[in-house]
């Protein structure tokens, strides 16, 4: 079956980002900043997670693999990620994801039978666990124990590729016994975290961390110049987050209290959100195939990102809120600029661009 | 007989090749054992190359990457760029510099 061109993915990408702009929106409400009507007591977690992330993966992953009805889970994902923004019934969006996770298991395991091998498999499962998240939140009607599932997606989708990457380096025996023992770790550590205990999954985030940190390019490529060291940069900063968030679940701090913000955000915003600052300047290129040039630009918004998260966290335990108020804000803002760098520079480099 | 005499070999598009770059490692794709095999037969160059992994989202632009630079080099020929994932790549297919850059020892295979 023929690949979708890219015009044709534009549309899913979309829907993705509407995710997203909601999903940032929505958290900020709950801070108490004022937001647009549609937005107020709009879930968070899920718009985050589902309509944004298991969209964007997803499509991802469907241009990984090149065949048109691996397309058809993006369509699934930006299509529920509209009508959650509009306000559908739980149980149709939960269907919606349903059907968009398992396309995305479908075609990880297509990219899984081309090659298996050990990061192939983690990348599949990083799948299973969006898809068991989806199932958990269907069947518990809150996203309370389904969000560590897809909270486990991001982390296994991000292991699975720096793995994939890492063999540059040669990975020892051990070191990779080592790599699959942390991803039980993580997997076991996700089923104790749905029944309330965090520490587990704390302990294996902070292994990963310290294994990535050692085994990743990225430390590499903090020699080079440009783009691969811009993305190195993003990559190990995150790490940095990794660690800290995999510490503060050792404390297992419950959803209102002092770390749990923290805890949430520090893995999704300072290391997922770091791996797609990273990312996008590649990514956007191969699903669109539209030109993001780098500039230096590129670390504006990597900085305020980490800035502004930094006070989040200080301002979360220390109980200051509105420290951690105008954090959340500085996290939004500088994913929007982030975006809108991303977009500025796609646009410029394709007017710059003389057409055959 | 050839009708392109002064045409490039398969060495020539070979280093033509080093221009392109996987950019998130940030190492062209011969150096990095990507590309498999150059034919030149009469007016057509052929190239079969794979990918580090076949989740890697950027496969299909850097073909066009490819395509691009056989085009540069030598405009008249017809190309055909490859996709293939067989036999799977692996990190021992780098070449020497790519192996020291990422600090391969001599006895690693």
């Amino acid at each position: 079956m023929p690949d979708l061109p890219p015009p044709g993915r534009a549309p899913l990408l979309i829907g993705g980002f509407a995710g997203l702009i909601a999903g940032v929106l929505a958290g900020l409400w709950r801070f108490g900043w004022p937001m647009p009507d549609l937005v107020a007591g709009a879930p968070h977690g899920v718009l985050m997670m589902c309509a944004f992330f298991g969209t964007l993966i997803s499509l991802e992953r469907a241009v990984a693999v090149s065949q048109a009805w691996a397309y058809t889970g993006p369509l699934a994902g930006a299509l529920t990620s509209l009508a959650l923004i509009a306000g559908a019934p739980g149980l149709s969006v939960a269907l919606g994801f349903l059907v968009c996770g398992v396309v995305l298991i479908a075609a990880s395991a297509c990219a899984q039978r081309r090659h298996d091998a050990v990061h192939t498999r983690v990348l599949t499962l990083g799948a299973v666990s969006w898809l068991v998240g989806v199932m958990l939140w269907l069947w518990q009607q809150t996203p309370d124990a389904a969000q560590w599932w897809w909270l486990g997606f991001l982390v296994l989708t991000i292991a699975g590729e720096r793995l994939e990457l890492s063999r540059l380096v040669r990975v020892s025996p051990t070191m990779q016994r080592l790599f699959v023992l942390i991803i039980a770790l993580i997997v076991l550590g996700l089923v104790a975290a749905s029944v309330g205990h965090t520490s587990v999954l704390g302990g294996a985030l902070i292994a990963l961390a310290g294994w990535l940190f050692k085994e990743d390019i990225a430390r590499r490529n903090l020699r080079a110049r440009g783009l691969p060291r811009y993305i190195a940069i993003c990559l190990l900063s995150g790490y940095l987050w990794l660690m800290a968030g995999g510490t503060l679940l050792l404390t297992t701090p419950s959803p209102g209290s002092a770390g749990w913000d923290s805890a949430m955000h520090t893995l999704t915003v300072g290391f997922v959100f770091a791996m797609v600052f990273g990312h996008a300047p590649i990514i956007l290129p191969a699903v669109l195939r539209v030109k993001v040039p780098y500039h230096s630009g590129f670390y504006l918004p990597l900085v305020g990102l980490h800035l502004s998260l930094a006070l989040r966290v200080i301002g979360d335990l220390g109980d200051l809120f509105a420290l951690r108020a105008h954090g959340a804000m500085g996290n939004a803002l500088s994913i929007a600029l982030f975006v809108l760098i991303m977009v500025t520079t796609a646009t410029l480099a394709r007017a710059r661009t003389p057409t055959a | 007989m050839n009708p392109h005499p002064a045409a490039p070999d398969a060495s020539a598009i070979r280093e033509a090749l080093r221009a392109v770059q996987d950019p998130e490692i940030g190492m062209n794709i011969v150096d990095l054992g990507l590309v498999y095999d150059i034919a030149v037969e009469g007016n057509r160059v052929a190239v079969r190359m794979t990918m580090t992994s076949p989740a890697c989202p950027m496969g299909q632009m850097i073909l066009d990457d490819v395509d691009e630079a056989i085009a540069r080099l030598c405009p008249d020929r017809e190309r055909s760029v490859e996709l293939v994932w067989s036999p799977e790549w692996s990190p021992a297919l780098m070449s020497e510099s790519a192996k020291a850059h990422f600090g391969w020892q001599d006895d690693d295979a």
